[in-house]
C-alpha cells in the first residue's frame, strides 16, 4: 500500500499511523491550532507612508502574491484582524491611534514592523520633532523586516519567519512578559547585539570615534541627555 | 485682540441640531486616520444629514515628520532623499525638482544626455503613478480587478527602474549635477518591449472599467469643481485641467527636453470626476507618445558632472523652481545664506493644495460620492503633511 | 511682462514698494499694513491678474528679529510670477489674512501659524494644522527647544 511510516511532521503537524482497516492520525492539538493560525493570518490594512505601497499593496497584488501565504484577507477593522503590519513612519499624533488599534485586536495577535521607519525611526530620526523612533516604543513587535522600503520578497521572508515562530508554539503572549523581537533578515545564529558590537568596532577603527565618550554624551543610540 | 485661536473641538461643535421630532438631525462622523479609502493617514470629520454630506473638515498631521526642519540641518545632497519620501509615487520627479532647484541656484549647466534621461524617467514615472491611481480608484469604487491589472503592468516599469536606479520605490537617482548611475544596457530594449506590450492594454482598461455603466453613473456630474473656484483653491495638475483651465508647466514653462517634444495636454470640460478620470488615462497615452519620441535618441555623454563628495554651496538669496508631477505643480523654495546647509527650505506640494478642493466639492453630495471625489483627486498623504 | 515694466507698474500702484534683492524672479517688499489692499489690486488689475497664489511661507530671520512672510504669485493669463514679501516683528507677528482674495491662503496661513506662530487678522478659522491643538511652541523657529528632538552627531 502507499501508506508510509515516516512522519509527515515536516509538512503537516501530525503523525500518520497505519492500522488494519485504515490509518490513525496522531497530533497535538496545540500544534494543529498553531498550524492553522500561521497559515491564515489576516492582516490589518494599516499603512502610513511609503512602505504601505511596497509592503501592503505591491506584495498583495500581481507578481508578488500574498494570497499564497494565506494572508490575503486584509481587514479594515482591527476586531477582525490578527496581524498588524506597521508600514510607514509613526509620528506622535498617530501613536495613540496605533495603540488603540493594537488594543482592539483580539488575542492571539502578531505585529510585524516593516521598513526602517517602523523599526527605528528611519531617515527621520535627527532633527524631527514628531517622529517616534521605532514602533516598538508604542506596541510590542514580533518581527522586524528591514529595508527602505523592503522588497515584497523581504516582507515575505518576514511573514514566513513569523509563521515559523507561530508553528513553534508562541501563541498566547503572557501579560507583562516582553518577548525579544526577531530580525527577519539575518541568517540563523546571528543576533542583533552581535551586529551592534561589530558596528561599534568598525566605527572605532575607521572613523576614530570613541564610543565610550559618545555614549556618555548620550549622542548615539539613545536620547540626548541633558 | 479678539483673534480667537480655536481648536478642533470648538470647530466641530459649531453646528446646531434641527428642531422638530420628525426632521432629520445633523451629526458628525469621523472617517478616521486608519481607513481603507483615505489613501493614507488622512482624517476627515464629516458633518452628515442622513446620507448627505454637509461639510468636510480634513484633519492633518498624522504623518507630519518635520521634513522642512530636517532639511535645515542637512547639506543639499543629503536632502535629496527626503523628497523621495514626500510623494513616493513620483519619486523621480521630486528628485528632479530638488536637483533642478539646486542647479539653477548654483548655476550648474547640464548636458543633453542627463536632461533626456531625466525626462524619460519622469514620463515613465507618470505612467506608473497613473497606473497605480487607476487600480486604486477601481478598488475604492468597489471593483477589485483593476487593482490587480494596474499592478501587473506597474511591476514591469518597477523592474525597469530597479535595474537602472537600484531601488523600486524611493530611488534617489536624480542628483544635483546629474544622475547617480548610468543607464543599464538593457534599458532601451526593455522600455521598447514595455511600449509594445502596454499599448493594447489601454484598450483593455477601457473595456474593463471606463465603459462600465455603473462607473459612468457614479462619476458623471459628481464633484463638479468650477474653474474659478479651482484656481482660487490652488488646485493644479489633472484636477485643474479637468475644470477647463489649460495649465501644464511642461508647456508653459518648459524644462528638461520638453521644448523639443510634441505632445498634447488633455483638458476637461465640466470638472466632474469623470473628467478627472479620463484625463489621466489620456495623459498615460500622451506619456507613451513622449517616451516613444525620446527612447531612440538618447545622446551620449557623461551622466554625472560633479564629484559626489563636493558640498554644494548656493549664493545668498531666495530661489523658487517649479515642476509638473503626476499630481500637479511641485515648487521648491530655497533660501540660502551662502552656507552648505539651506537657511529655509519649503516645498510647495501639489497634494496639499489639491486636498482642499474636497471642501468645496463634497457638500451636497452623498457619502459614496465623497469616496469617489477623494479618490479622483489622487492625493498622497505624506505629501500633504510633509 | 518684463521684469522692469512689472516693477514700474507695481511702483505706480503703490509707491512704498521696494524691490527685494537676491531673488531669481521679480520680488518686492511692502509693509504689512498696506498688504491687503495691495494684494487685492494685484488680483483685480487686468494687466497684472495674479490669480494663483502658488505658496505662502515664512522665514525666521532670528538675527534681525523678524519674520519674513513670502507670497509667491503667478498670473495664468500673462505668465509672469511675482514674489511679495513683508516683514513682521518676532515678538508681535500680526498680519492680515489673504483668505478673502485666494481661498487656498486660508490653509497655507494655518500652516504658517502652526509652524511659526504668526497670527492672522480676519482669518475664519485659525488653529493648528499639523500638530496637536495643545502643542507648546512653534517648531520651525530657529530657537525652538525640544527634549524629544535628537541632534545629529558631528561625525554623521
Amino acid at each position: 500500500m502507499g501508506l508510509t511510516r515516516e512522519p509527515l511532521i515536516h509538512k503537516f503537524p501530525f503523525y500518520l499511523e497505519p492500522i488494519p482497516g485504515g490509518s490513525l492520525v496522531l497530533a497535538s492539538l496545540d500544534k494543529m491550532i498553531n498550524w492553522a493560525r500561521a497559515n491564515s493570518l489576516w492582516p490589518l490594512t494599516f499603512g502610513t507612508s511609503c512602505c504601505a505601497i511596497e509592503v501592503m499593496m505591491a506584495a498583495g497584488a500581481s507578481h508578488h502574491d500574498l494570497a499564497r501565504f494565506g494572508a490575503e484577507v486584509t481587514r479594515p477593522s482591527p476586531r477582525q484582524a490578527d496581524l498588524l503590519v506597521i508600514a510607514g513612519t509613526i509620528v506622535k499624533r498617530m501613536a495613540p491611534r496605533l495603540r488603540t488599534l493594537y488594543e482592539q485586536m483580539a488575542e492571539p495577535r502578531y505585529v510585524i514592523a516593516t521598513g526602517s521607519c517602523a523599526i527605528s525611526g528611519g531617515p527621520f530620526i535627527y532633527h524631527s520633532y514628531t517622529t517616534i523612533r521605532g514602533a516598538d516604543e508604542i506596541i510590542p513587535v514580533d518581527v522586524y523586516v528591514p529595508g527602505c522600503p523592503p522588497r515584497p520578497e523581504e516582507f515575505f521572508y518576514g511573514l514566513l519567519t513569523l509563521q515559523k515562530m507561530i508553528k513553534e508554539g508562541e501563541t498566547i503572549r503572557k501579560p507583562g512578559v516582553r518577548r525579544r523581537p526577531v530580525l527577519a533578515a539575518l541568517p540563523p545564529g546571528i543576533t542583533l547585539s552581535q551586529i551592534q558590537k561589530e558596528f561599534q568596532k568598525l566605527l572605532e577603527e575607521k572613523a576614530c570615534v570613541n564610543m565610550q565618550e559618545a555614549q556618555e554624551k548620550g549622542k548615539i543610540f539613545g536620547r540626548k541627555k541633558e | 485682540m479678539g483673534l480667537g485661536i480655536s481648536t478642533l473641538e470648538k470647530r466641530i461643535h459649531l453646528s446646531k441640531e434641527t428642531g422638530s421630532p420628525l426632521s432629520t438631525q445633523e451629526y458628525f462622523v469621523n472617517m478616521g486616520p486608519q481607513h481603507p479609502s483615505t489613501h493614507g493617514v488622512l482624517r476627515l470629520v464629516l458633518k452628515l444629514d442622513g446620507e448627505t454630506v454637509k461639510e468636510v473638515i480634513p484633519v492633518l498631521g498624522y504623518i507630519h515628520r518635520g521634513i522642512e526642519k530636517i532639511a535645515e540641518h542637512q547639506t543639499y545632497r543629503q536632502s535629496v532623499h527626503l523628497g523621495d519620501r514626500l510623494d513616493y509615487l513620483s519619486a523621480f520627479t521630486y528628485n528632479w525638482a530638488f536637483s533642478m532647484a539646486v542647479e539653477k541656484a548654483a548655476g550648474i549647466e547640464l548636458n543633453d544626455r542627463i536632461q533626456t534621461i531625466r525626462t524619460l524617467f519622469a514620463e515613465l514615472q507618470r505612467i506608473q503613478s497613473h497606473l497605480l491611481w487607476w487600480g486604486v480608484f477601481g478598488m475604492d469604487l468597489g471593483a477589485f480587478t483593476p487593482f490587480l491589472y494596474g499592478f501587473r503592468d506597474r511591476e514591469m516599469l518597477t523592474d525597469i527602474f530597479e535595474e537602472t536606479a537600484g531601488a523600486r520605490l524611493t530611488m534617489n537617482y536624480i542628483q544635483p549635477g546629474g544622475l547617480m548611475y548610468d543607464l543599464h544596457p538593457n534599458f532601451v530594449k526593455k522600455v521598447k518591449n514595455f511600449l509594445k506590450y502596454f499599448k493594447p492594454k489601454l484598450k483593455e482598461y477601457d473595456a474593463l472599467l471606463s465603459g462600465n455603466i455603473i462607473l459612468q453613473q457614479r462619476l458623471r456630474k459628481v464633484g463638479i469643481l468650477p474653474a474659478e473656484q479651482a484656481l482660487s483653491l490652488g488646485a493644479t495638475g489633472p484636477v485643474l485641467r479637468a475644470s477647463g483651465v489649460s495649465y501644464d508647466l511642461r508647456k508653459q514653462e518648459p524644462y528638461g527636453v520638453y521644448p523639443q517634444l510634441k505632445f498634447e495636454v488633455p483638458i476637461g470640460k465640466t470638472g466632474d470626476c469623470w473628467d478627472r478620470y479620463w484625463i489621466r488615462l489620456e495623459e498615460i497615452r500622451e506619456s507613451l507618445h513622449l517616451v516613444e519620441q525620446l527612447i531612440d535618441h538618447i545622446p551620449e555623454g557623461k551622466f554625472m558632472l560633479m564629484k559626489p563628495a563636493v558640498k554644494i554651496k548656493i549664493p545668498e538669496g531666495s530661489y523658487y523652481t517649479r515642476l509638473e508631477t503626476a499630481r500637479g505643480v511641485l515648487g521648491v523654495f530655497i533660501v540660502s545664506d551662502g552656507k552648505e546647509v539651506p537657511y529655509r527650505m519649503h516645498f510647495r506640494t501639489p497634494n496639499f493644495n489639491n486636498l482642499w478642493s474636497v471642501t468645496a466639492m463634497a457638500p451636497g453630495g452623498r457619502l459614496a460620492d465623497l469616496v469617489a471625489i477623494l479618490s479622483s483627486l489622487d492625493i498622497v498623504v505624506p505629501d500633504i503633511d510633509r | 511682462m518684463e521684469t522692469q515694466t512689472l516693477l514700474e507698474k507695481l511702483t505706480a500702484l503703490e509707491p512704498t514698494v521696494m524691490p527685494r534683492e537676491k531673488s531669481d524672479c521679480p520680488a518686492i517688499t511692502i509693509s504689512p499694513e498696506l498688504l491687503l489692499g495691495f494684494m487685492k489690486k494685484l488680483k483685480a488689475e487686468p494687466s497684472l491678474a495674479f490669480n494663483i497664489l502658488c505658496t505662502h511661507t515664512a522665514i525666521d530671520w532670528i538675527a534681525e528679529n523678524r519674520f519674513e512672510l513670502i507670497y509667491q504669485l503667478y498670473s495664468l493669463e500673462h505668465a509672469h510670477s511675482l514674489r511679495v514679501s513683508t516683514s513682521v516683528p518676532r515678538d508681535n507677528p500680526l498680519l492680515s489674512s489673504m483668505s478673502s482674495i485666494w481661498r487656498i491662503a486660508q490653509w497655507q496661513e494655518r500652516e504658517v501659524y502652526d509652524l511659526f506662530g504668526v497670527l492672522y487678522h480676519g482669518h475664519p478659522d485659525l488653529r493648528r494644522l499639523f500638530l496637536e491643538d495643545d502643542w507648546k511652541g512653534f517648531p520651525l523657529r530657529k530657537d525652538y527647544q525640544d527634549d524629544f528632538m535628537l541632534e545629529k552627531p558631528e561625525w554623521a
